[in-house]
């Protein structure tokens, strides 16, 4: 029995460590273009600011993977041939399989403004090993920096950015930041808090056009409201989308759609071919999930459909955690039409608990530590928000001596 | 002084093993042996107006606690975990290791330290030594070193000594804090730690024995009490002042801030087994871990914490001081300290005015 895995983030690493699990005596072959061995993607950020090595970033300790007998081939992919269950590298070497799983996550999304091609040098993206390279390249103390993108990424290079020194312009293209999962106040507490770090916050900014010298170094930016930045880098974390750009060149190409289209097993359209993490679009409601915990979730159970067993994915209630700065986030389900919203008063700390139709729905944590388990418990048993603010110490996961003192009163509020 | 590695990669030489830590590291060693070995620090005390050499290193020792804790409690001022531990490190290194003692000496009292028990200090639990104190003394000691130190660490873990009372724990967390990262997180390390530190543990407990044997009929058996005595000597040598002195504070800016509890402190084995089968432990919040590893990085002792994290196990581990960083670093809050009690969780609701 042969499985391979192509991608060796945190989907295909799961994946291979679940097989293995069960299979002792398969073989399993880990495949990356990226890098030699697995490693946490979410702490790039620290491997920047120099809290971590590279090495530090990496999980499982290296002569593990001979331990569990991982084989890892350093190379890109570049045709599948599911009618002969063979892969070609890009070395020319050729592979045999018996299971295939495709784990190729995502990649950033890049600008589509003008003078964007002609930028070979200092405009920056945050997601692989090698973007990190490019960052640390171009940063430099006391240098410019424009940032676009008022998501997770964007406020991770930010905060690594400065750290290093650089003066930096964050551009969000929203009235507030992140309005896809903060409501306005929390927005603006995250806002006030990334000036006090020093970074010039641009609200409704974008980016319009970039501007090189002739050696297609980016000297400076155009922002939507005409003004020039000059940068000596600019950083894009406008999103990321599924790898699957390299399946179209393939000679038996799985379906896709935004992603590689799976049904609930994480089977593809191919025979023996799975897929599974941030490349992946199910085929029944068109679901992207693009997250780490999602990833290594859809990892380990597409191992198990590999395996025989039978899955049916249905995703869990969402669920994600970040950190601003300096201000921990915690958030849980969805924000209904109503809520209950408190923000500490002196303090960095915010609370919102929403409901829709007297059911609890989701939950918004800014600055203190909660266990999301009992949030996703009270909203799959639809419980009021009366009964949900009662209890809502229980939930509380604050260190000790430090626990947040709930008595307060709460503001009430739409959304 | 800054070193480039990679790229624009900018790293602490001092903190990350570079030359000027080798040199820290050769000062360090070269002051614990010149203070063990030489008279040399008896003048500079003296001209100072203190008695000798060693009130002289407990007074640097405290200075080191002391700034080392403002360091901090600034660093940390909004973990209110770590702001009152420091104040607790840094009121027992400063009174109960430093001002009381003095002060009992100054009035012809003798020299005792309420801070240390056994096994650490070996001094005060045998009988050759501790039956020279006078009787509250001793009853403290005999107290203190087997009854407080097993039931505290039953109940709240060896954290309750090795990182709010004991000295060679403070000195670590306090002045010794830009350092932590630098231990060993290998599977070969832990290996090392388990066989030394219950090595140390055993010959510990044998030459207690052997020295209330000596005690009690050593007046008959001249050669079992020379050689009980020749063997304290060397345990002394080897465990108090080479392994907790010179390697334990010397090869910080190499090995990390606690080799010594690590790998050699009897005490720290001791409470590590209590810690085992108590009620402290880490609680780890199920499915929240992205691995980042700073927890692992971090932790002084050598944990792999992330290990645990990422495969949502809450954990004892002996070895484990509970100093709470890895609580602290992490960037989505995780992990937990706790006391577990078999209460159930919660019993208060909360007043909230809706």
């Amino acid at each position: 029995m042969h499985f391979v895995v192509i991608g060796n983030g945190v989907a295909g690493i799961t994946a291979a460590l679940t097989l293995r699990e069960r299979e002792s005596a398969a073989k399993i072959t880990l495949i990356s273009g990226e890098s030699d061995y697995f490693f946490s993607r979410t702490a790039l950020m620290y491997a920047f600011m120099d809290r971590m090595t590279l090495r530090d970033l990496e999980p499982l300790e290296r002569k593990s993977y001979d331990a569990q007998r991982i084989d890892r081939v350093r190379d890109r992919v570049t045709d599948i041939d599911a009618s002969a269950k063979m892969i070609t590298l890009q070395s020319g070497q050729t592979m045999q399989y018996d299971a295939l799983l495709l784990a190729t996550g995502s990649s950033p999304n890049q600008l589509n403004v003008p003078g964007v091609n002609a930028a070979k040098q200092g405009m920056v993206n945050f997601v692989t090993l090698q973007d990190l390279e490019q960052c640390e390249k171009h940063t430099r103390l006391g240098g410019n920096a424009v940032v676009v993108g008022g998501g997770l990424i964007g406020i991770e290079l930010l905060e690594c950015l400065v750290h290093h020194g650089m003066k930096v312009d964050f551009m969000v293209r929203d009235p507030w930041y992140w309005p896809a999962a903060l409501n306005k106040e929390e927005a603006a507490m995250v806002t006030e808090h990334m000036r006090h770090h020093d970074v010039n916050v641009l609200l409704e900014e974008s980016v319009v056009e970039i501007k090189s010298n002739n050696s297609g170094k980016v000297e400076a930016v155009i922002g939507s409201s005409g003004k020039r930045y000059d940068v000596e880098l600019l950083g894009v974390a406008v999103g990321v989308h599924p790898s699957i750009e390299w399946l179209a060149a393939t000679k038996t190409a799985p379906k896709v759609n935004r992603g590689i289209l799976v049904d609930s097993a994480f089977r593809t359209s191919l025979p023996h071919v799975w897929a599974a993490g941030d490349c992946v679009e199910l085929a029944s409601t068109g679901l992207v999930e693009q997250i780490w915990y999602s990833a290594k979730r859809q990892g380990e159970l597409a191992a198990k459909s590999i395996l025989g067993d039978a899955i049916d994915y249905r995703p869990p209630i969402f669920y994600n955690s970040s950190k601003f700065f300096d201000i921990e986030f915690t958030t849980t389900g969805k924000l209904g039409a109503e809520s209950f919203y408190h923000r500490v008063a002196g303090k960095e700390i915010s609370i919102r608990v929403s409901w829709e139709n007297s059911a609890v729905t989701g939950f918004n944590m800014l600055g203190s530590r909660w266990n999301h388990e009992f949030f996703e418990r009270w909203i799959t048993e639809r419980r009021t928000p009366e009964y949900v603010m009662k209890h809502l110490l229980e939930a509380q996961f604050d260190g000790e001596f430090g626990t947040l003192p709930l008595n307060f009163n709460f503001q009430r509020g739409s959304k | 002084m800054i070193r480039q590695t990679t790229y624009d990669r900018f790293t602490h030489d001092i903190t990350n093993r570079g030359i000027s830590a080798w040199i820290l590291s050769a000062l360090l060693t070269g002051f614990y042996l010149a203070l063990y070995f030489t008279e040399w620090f008896t003048p500079i005390a003296q001209s100072i107006g203190l008695d000798g050499k060693w009130t002289l290193y407990g007074l640097l020792y405290t200075i080191a606690i002391v700034g080392g804790g403002i360091f901090v409690i600034r660093r940390y001022r909004h973990n209110r975990y770590q702001v009152i531990r420091t104040c607790v490190v840094m009121f027992v290194q400063s009174v109960l290791a430093f001002a009381l003692p003095q002060f009992l000496k100054a009035i012809h009292q003798p020299e005792y330290y309420f801070s240390y028990f056994w096994p650490l200090k070996l001094d005060y639990l045998t009988p050759n030594t501790i039956f020279h104190y006078p009787l509250p003394i001793i009853l403290f000691s005999f107290a203190g070193s087997l009854l407080l130190v097993p039931i505290a660490g039953a109940f709240f873990g060896k954290r309750w000594y090795c990182s709010w009372v004991c000295g060679c724990g403070g000195l670590a967390n306090t002045a010794g804090e830009p350092f932590r990262h630098l231990s060993n997180k290998s599977t070969a390390a832990w290996k090392f730690e388990k066989a030394a530190i219950y090595s140390v543990l055993a010959i510990c407990i044998v030459l207690t024995a052997l020295l209330f044997t000596t005690y009690a009929v050593g007046p008959k058996h001249p050669d079992l009490a020379a050689f009980t005595y020749k063997f304290q000597s060397f345990y002394g040598l080897i465990v108090g002042t080479m392994l907790s002195g010179v390697v334990g504070v010397g090869l910080y800016p190499i090995g990390g801030t606690r080799v010594w509890c690590r790998n050699f402190c009897p005490m720290a084995a001791l409470l590590g087994m209590v810690q085992k089968i108590g009620r402290y432990r880490i609680t780890v919040k199920k499915n929240m871990c992205i691995s980042c590893g700073l927890c692992s990085k971090y932790c002084e002792m050598g944990i792999d914490v992330r290990s645990y994290a990422q495969s949502n196990e809450s954990f004892t581990r002996a070895s484990c001081v509970g100093c709470g960083l890895c609580a602290e670093v992490c960037p989505r809050g995780v992990l937990k300290l706790e006391n577990v009690s078999n209460r159930a969780p919660q019993e208060r609701l909360v007043q909230i005015t809706l």
